[in-house]
């Protein structure tokens, strides 16, 4: 049967502060409780309060890391994480709604990356500089499933790298992205699809 | 087709991680889990608390108290977070484009991006526009007609200066990493964004879109926050900030004030422009003048500043006739602008 679903992507619909491209994205929805929490850290980081900016890190830290894992080098992910955030804590005023943090970092993030590629690609090839803990075989075999989430559709692999690297389930990477349960569970199911057509390649 | 039990058990492990463990999902987790996000939070330095947010008079006293007792605490996270950063930000080098024209780097023109090398010079004719990516920390647009030099470029200070012309600078590394000298002082990035225009005469004006600027020279401080100015002269150094907006007559007031010398006629004049024309928000400008010009003019600046904001108790008429620093200090965070202790801590490790 083919697919009649489209992969939805993680972007939340009030990121207009930070400038686009692409189609408009698709109406999201975060929890009302979480966007409440949302809002209310943002406004006391607003006001000085960096405990509140750290419980925001701690939200989506990892949301973060993963969107940016999924565009950049391994090694430039962590320096990238503090970027963004660092960027997110001076353009805080900047967010006309508090409880649209979560897809306003994300947006970020995304920029984020797309500016370190823009300025990296006429200089270097970025090197995949991976050091597993494990062995060589189990360091390459992660590079090659790493390699392989990125060439996926951008919807799978944000998901994708959440779950399979974040270690979040699915409900988490709802609330965290402001994605339908629906929509994460059919993005899991068909990129994990498509990923293990790749990897048994 | 309908999903078989197994795809369905196999899509509830991925789901939730619950049911049986789909195994290949299961191996992905294992290898994959090495790389998950384990970064500690870098609380964000003080400075880069977004100023220009408007204090209600009545919050004042209770907001300055706060800002006491966070100032330790917030000095101290600023000095870990700039040596964070300094090791963060690795010296990658700066490299240089072209946006218009045909700008050069060491005499030669650019056909696509290049290195800047340590002592190199770009310039731009009057057809020319360059960007200069500075390591990982920003970005600086060079305007037709400039002459911009790369002076530093390691980690814990990237440095150029402007001989004449004009940027504009975009910097996302945290206050007192990036520098730009020019004839007649050093802009220190504070966070910010901001245009810096010098002329052949080596006269200059910052102008801040969002952030603080810091502008030195030989001990004269100025800090200019977003929707502000400041102009410099050889010298003199950098002279008062003073808000975009500000009503009509100050900013030739204060090019007197701050260029001539003390016995010009006209400073009194200029003087009873500032004072009279200052409105709340020109604060800023007041508390620039209490530690500049002859302690007559400065007595005149402290009632007029104390009519605009109230004074703490340590900043009286004596105290701050004679300079006192702390006095200074406390009056600057009854402002409501921000705090001038990362100033003091971080201005030792630079200067």
């Amino acid at each position: 049967m083919p697919d009649v679903l489209r992969p939805v992507e993680l972007i939340a619909e009030h990121g207009a502060d930070i400038p686009v491209s692409g189609p408009h994205p698709p109406a999201m929805r975060f929890p009302a409780g979480h966007a409440a929490d949302d809002g209310r850290l943002v406004r006391a980081a607003r006001a000085g309060d960096q405990g509140a900016f750290s419980s925001l890190y701690e939200r989506y830290g990892r949301v973060v890391h993963a969107l940016l894992l999924a565009r950049v080098a391994r090694d430039e992910v962590d320096d990238l994480v503090q970027d963004v955030f660092l960027a997110a804590w001076r353009r805080l005023e900047d967010l006309r709604d508090p409880a649209a943090f979560g897809g306003w970092i994300a947006m970020i993030a995304r920029n984020r990356a797309t500016d370190f590629h823009r300025r990296a690609a006429e200089h270097v090839a970025l090197p995949e500089n991976i050091e597993s803990p494990g062995g060589a075989s189990e360091q390459a075999e992660a590079n090659a499933a790493l390699a392989a989430i990125r060439g996926l559709p951008e919807a799978y692999r944000e998901t994708l790298m959440l779950r399979l690297v974040e270690g979040l389930t699915g409900p988490e990477i709802a609330e965290r992205t402001g994605l339908t349960p629906a929509s994460v569970r059919v993005n899991l199911h068909r990129g994990m699809k498509l990923l293990r057509a790749k990897l048994n390649r | 087709m309908t999903p078989s039990h197994d795809d369905t058990d196999r899509d509830q492990y991925l789901w939730d991680g619950t049911g049986t463990p789909d195994p290949e999902v299961a191996r992905l987790e294992t290898l994959l889990a090495p790389y998950r996000h384990r970064a500690p939070f870098v609380t964000p330095t003080p400075m880069s608390t977004l100023p220009g947010r408007a204090v209600h008079p009545r919050r004042r006293f209770a907001v300055h108290a706060a800002m006491q007792i966070m100032l330790a605490a917030a000095s101290l996270v600023f000095v870990v977070g700039a040596a964070w950063f300094a090791h963060a930000v690795r010296p990658s080098g700066w490299t240089v484009q072209s946006l218009a024209g045909a700008p050069q780097v060491a005499g030669t023109t650019i056909a696509a991006p290049s290195r800047l090398p340590v002592g190199q010079v770009v310039t731009t004719d009057n057809t020319s526009r360059a960007r200069i990516d500075v390591g990982s920390i920003g970005v600086v647009d060079v305007e037709p007609n400039s002459r911009v030099r790369l002076v530093t470029s390691r980690a814990g200070e990237h440095r150029m200066a402007l001989d004449r012309g004009g940027i504009r600078a975009l910097i996302w590394a945290p206050p007192g990493l990036f520098f730009v000298n020019t004839p007649a002082a050093t802009a220190v990035d504070l966070g910010c964004a901001y245009r810096l225009q010098v002329d052949d005469r080596g006269w200059g004006t910052v102008r801040v879109e969002t952030g603080w600027v810091a502008f030195e020279y030989d001990g004269r401080e100025s800090f200019i926050p977003r929707d502000a100015m400041c102009a410099t002269r050889p010298g003199f150094g950098p002279g008062t900030p003073c808000y975009e907006d500000a009503p009509h007559g100050i900013v030739d007031a204060l090019t007197i004030l701050d260029f001539s010398p003390t016995g010009d006629v006209r400073r009194k004049q200029a003087l009873d422009t500032v004072l009279r024309q200052s409105r709340q928000r020109d604060a800023l400008t007041l508390w620039h003048l209490l530690s500049r010009g002859t302690p007559d003019e400065r007595v005149r600046v402290y009632d007029r500043l104390a009519s605009l904001v109230p004074p703490p108790a340590s900043a009286t008429r004596d105290t701050i006739a004679r300079g006192d620093r702390r006095a200074l200090d406390d009056w600057w965070s009854s402002l409501g602008l921000d705090s001038a202790s990362w100033w003091r801590i971080w201005k030792r490790k630079w200067s």
